[in-house]
């Protein structure tokens, strides 16, 4: 775990936290205040739709007492205001608990964060002005419209969230962590003889300006944006059926989350999803090993960038399938504590009036050996899927996820573009026909968000990787 | 701040005053400070939520607070702030963002907020929603898991919440706009799966708001039985067989899968803006003549019910589709000033962002299809889908995904679960193609109101 900035803390508002803290009465408080100021823009062909700036702080509650959980909040960073959310916490555990069939016992002790952490270059983007945000977006949408008269329209939109927390619990956490997570979005839409397809760019990393631009430049974003929904014009939709298939790292990175990832979740584990009583168990090929991480790992800019999680707990990486094998599960201190093994460091709240859940981080699968070309070069009948969309996962380990394009691959050779389709799977199924693993690797859900009841910026990639789906294409 | 179970003392009628006499002022602060024209738009809450997971409770909780977000246009050049801040100095900072952004800003002709209309208060909170507690949530949610408990020990209630959500909107802007309203609903939702031995069945899950005690209480039991029969019939799922033809789609999957993008094409941005498939079909025949779309946002089994947009237009019933054929366009102040008419009351959107555009509360119409066993001896043989899970391209309408929670009709009738089964085409075509649309509605989260359409032509893959 990389070490905080400064490891005794001395901060007014871990210090009202602290405060406020005194004299509560109950088996476990847990403290956090958290400020987060966005500022976005948005441009679509040549008109500024959004330019602004917000502010959303306040300070969440979560209490356990006689066995159970209370949460609350309040807007206001007074000490007084803080107390009475804790006594609201308090009262709302204690009836909670007559309903309650199962006492959470207190949280056992384990590594809390102490320190201040602070991702790179969030000083440095607070600091970029807002009219540079906007010519960033005007001239980026107006060079995806420009790039061929087939593009009839785009949007470009910027986004940027600073957040700032303090963590308190009253077993010992006290951190101060500050990350900036900015993201750029390209849509442009091309129409000919009635058709109208869309490209689509985005970029959303943890840190700074050159972070963000480290893979390509806004320009560049336009210009690929463009020339996508250009060439799917002419693409035709694939034919549906078991495939063997190539996915890019953006669509390894939702195969990852959305086909294990969720189903590895301890509470959805608790709830019985099909991961449920597999840990030891071969669920992959042996190419396969599995991490879910609160640090950038390979690669700087992971957007789902963790360091302390909302609970006080240092996020680790985690080893979720081992050359196949399944070996953790991803946890909060409450699960945890249920399943008797150390906090993975995954509870997340989205905003101060949320509490906090089991999310992943930067979820992927570790880079083996070989190249696309040499991948390619093997595959005798099969797709090359490129671009992620939306994805989901069920409890029984079936995931869907959006694919932009296909590519079709004859004896070695590809071929034609096609539409892209959602491809499907029984998720330890599609992993155990893993029978290739490239040696590079990328971060690539770009501005991808989880929705989990509240959003959590994630990040997920990995290498190239071929293995057997279904394609969601069309029928003689 | 207030203690969860207590009584609350909460006086919607009060609080819509204050969150309009803060707009006012944030409006007249605004002005002060050199904007031509200004718009405040506020959003308080106060509620409370009871959790529940693997079957037990996990969390109450209660949550107040309130947002309000500035808009402002200077020599017609446009910034927004917003802030849950409500001390002087926050409120003052939020005037100085919108009008530091607005001096960055290009200048359009369309940047304009509407003037003042009438309006009439369509919804409000009622007595029972003001007077609610945390201890009546605690019933409701616990009546859900037993109401589970009895249905089947082979479901597993993954996750269910009780809310009660009571809010109050304002919205003031320079030109005389001053709205304001409160709501109060409770809402109910669940998601399951059914264990049987090794085999873990496909989740489900339902929802539903309501603004009344006894609609909430009536709908919960139907509610969740119909959930833990959708999980225990995802059990046994075998692989289907492919085809291209007719399918049955559950109002929630067909509203997903059609409506969605007729929607995004109706939005007169889209057609201004030349991403909108549907430019060229107004007044004509987009749909079989047996689809009629509607927002109807005066009706209040929707949760999104409302008597002024978000930028304070008076709402009003308005015909997307009817009979198959294409009505008109969705408006809001910028889009009707670019096109040259007025907003039809379609800006949506909250406090912390800018207005958008879109429906209130969408309404597909019921046929003369008859009832769910009537639609699958319509279908015969094929697909049932329940749930859609895939992606829908709003620039075309390609869609492609998997059917979730979905059958295999055989001889007029469900005969198993399917796995890994899926669906591809393209929903404007395909609306064309509808073959039959059902008699009964079913209520969507109360968010929309849909009954079973039966579609032909849509292609269908086994796994």
């Amino acid at each position: 775990m990389p070490q905080p900035a400064s490891s005794t803390p001395s901060d007014d508002r871990l210090n009202l936290l602290e405060d406020a803290l005194q004299g509560a009465q109950a088996e476990h408080v847990l403290l956090r205040w958290h400020h987060k100021s966005t500022r976005s823009v948005a441009v679509e062909k040549g008109r500024v739709d959004n330019a602004a700036s917000n502010t959303y702080s306040g300070i969440g509650v979560r209490v356990l007492a006689h066995g159970s959980y209370g949460f609350a909040s309040t807007d206001r960073p007074e000490k007084d205001a803080i107390r009475r959310a804790i006594e609201a916490a308090t009262a709302a555990a204690k009836a909670s608990a007559r309903q309650r069939r199962e006492k959470v016992a207190a949280p056992p002790p384990t590594q809390l964060a102490r320190g201040v952490w602070e991702s790179a270059g969030a000083r440095e983007l607070r600091e970029r002005p807002m009219e540079a945000l906007l010519r960033l977006c005007l001239d980026s949408e107006a060079a995806a419209r420009g790039a061929s008269a087939t593009i009839q329209s785009a949007t470009c939109g910027y986004s940027e969230i600073h957040e700032e927390k303090a963590i308190v619990t009253s077993d010992g956490a006290r951190a101060l962590v500050r990350v900036a997570r900015p993201e750029l979005r390209l849509f442009a839409v091309a129409a000919k003889n009635g058709q109208m397809q869309r490209g689509v760019e985005t970029s959303g990393v943890t840190g700074g300006w050159q972070c963000l631009f480290q893979r390509a430049s806004a320009a560049q974003m336009a210009d690929s944006a463009a020339r996508k929904a250009i060439e799917l014009l002419e693409a035709e939709r694939p034919q549906g059926g078991r495939s063997v298939v190539i996915l890019s790292p953006a669509l390894v990175g939702m195969l990852v989350h959305e086909a294990v990832g969720h189903t590895v979740e301890a509470d959805f584990v608790l709830a019985g999803s099909v991961a449920r009583g597999r840990i030891g168990t071969r669920v992959a090929s042996d190419l396969v090993t599995l991490e879910d991480s609160g640090h950038s790992e390979f690669l700087d800019g992971a957007g789902g960038l963790v360091e302390v999680d909302d609970e006080g707990v240092p996020a680790r990486r985690t080893t979720i399938i081992e050359q196949g094998m399944l070996r953790s599960y991803l946890h909060d201190r409450e699960s945890a504590a249920h399943f008797g093994v150390e906090p993975t460091g995954n509870a997340r709240a989205w905003e101060y009036d949320n509490e906090p859940l089991i999310r992943m981080r930067n979820t992927y699968i570790r880079p083996g050996a070989g190249t696309l070309e040499e991948l390619v070069a093997g595959t005798q009948d099969g797709w090359l899927l490129e671009g992620a969309s939306n994805g989901q996962a069920d409890s029984n380990g079936e995931f869907m996820f959006g694919t932009h394009e296909a590519r079709r691959i004859v004896g070695g050779k590809l071929g034609e573009r096609m539409k892209g389709v959602n491809i499907s799977g029984s998720a330890f199924e599609v992993l155990q026909t893993v029978d290739a693993v490239t040696g590079d690797f990328r971060w690539d859900l770009g501005s991808g968000h989880c929705g989990k009841g509240q959003p959590a910026k994630v990040d997920a990639g990995g290498p190239w990787l071929r293995c057997k789906v279904v394609l969601g294409g069309k029928e003689a | 701040m207030r203690t969860t179970l207590e009584s609350a003392h909460y006086e919607p009628r009060t609080l819509q005053q204050s969150l309009a006499e803060r707009c006012r002022r944030m409006v007249d602060l605004a002005r002060a400070a050199g904007a031509d024209e200004a718009e405040a738009f506020a959003s308080a809450r106060h509620g409370s939520s009871v959790k529940y997971e693997k079957g037990d409770l996990k969390l109450v909780s209660s949550d107040e607070g309130a947002v309000v977000g500035l808009r402002v246009f200077k020599d017609k050049r446009a910034g927004f702030a917003s802030t849950n801040q409500s001390d002087d100095a926050a409120l003052e900072a939020c005037v100085r963002d919108a009008l530091a952004t607005a001096a960055f800003a290009p200048a359009h002709e369309a940047n304009v907020l509407p003037d003042a209309r009438p309006w009439v208060e369509r919804v409000a909170c009622s007595r029972e929603m003001a007077e609610a507690d945390g201890e009546l949530l605690l019933e409701l949610g616990a009546d859900l898991v037993r109401t589970t408990r009895e249905k089947s020990a082979k479901f597993s209630l993954d996750g269910a919440s009780a809310d009660l959500s009571r809010g109050v909107q304002a919205v003031a802007n320079s030109r005389g706009v001053l709205a304001h309203e409160s709501d109060g609903l409770v809402s109910l939702s669940l998601m399951g799966m059914a264990i049987d031995g090794d085999e873990v069945g496909g989740f489900h899950y339902d929802s539903g708001a309501w603004r009344s005690l006894a609609a909430a209480r009536a709908a919960a039991r139907p509610m969740v039985e119909g959930v833990v029969d959708i999980c225990l019939a995802n059990l046994g799922a075998r692989a289907a067989t492919s085809y291209k033809g007719p399918v049955l789609f559950s109002a929630d999957a067909f509203v997903d899968l059609f409506v969605a993008p007729l929607v995004a094409g109706s939005s007169a941005l889209a057609v201004q803006r030349g991403r909108s498939p549907l430019a060229k079909l107004l007044g004509q025949a987009v749909a079989s003549p047996l689809f009629t779309l509607r927002d109807a946002p005066h009706d209040l089994d929707l949760a999104g019910a409302a008597a002024f947009d978000r930028e304070g237009v008076p709402t009003a019933a308005f015909d997307l589709v009817r009979a198959g054929v294409l009505q008109g366009w969705l408006h809001n102040a910028h889009s009707a000033a670019v096109g040259g008419t007025t907003s039809t009351g379609h800006a949506r959107g909250g406090a912390r962002g800018v207005p958008g555009l879109g429906p209130h509360a969408l309404v597909v119409e019921a046929g003369d299809g008859g009832d769910e066993s009537a639609m699958a001896r319509a279908l015969g043989r094929g697909l049932w889908v329940e749930r859609f899970s895939g992606t829908v391209d709003p620039t075309n309408g390609d869609f492609s995904g998997v059917a979730k929670s979905s059958r295999w009709v055989d001889g007029g009738s469900a005969s198993h679960a399917v796995k890994e089964t899926m669906i591809s085409g393209n929903a404007l075509h395909l609306l064309r193609q509808i073959a039959r649309v059902g008699s009964v509605h079913t209520l969507l989260g109360g968010a929309a109101k849909a009954p079973m359409v039966l579609v032909d032509g849509v292609d269908v893959t086994a796994g």
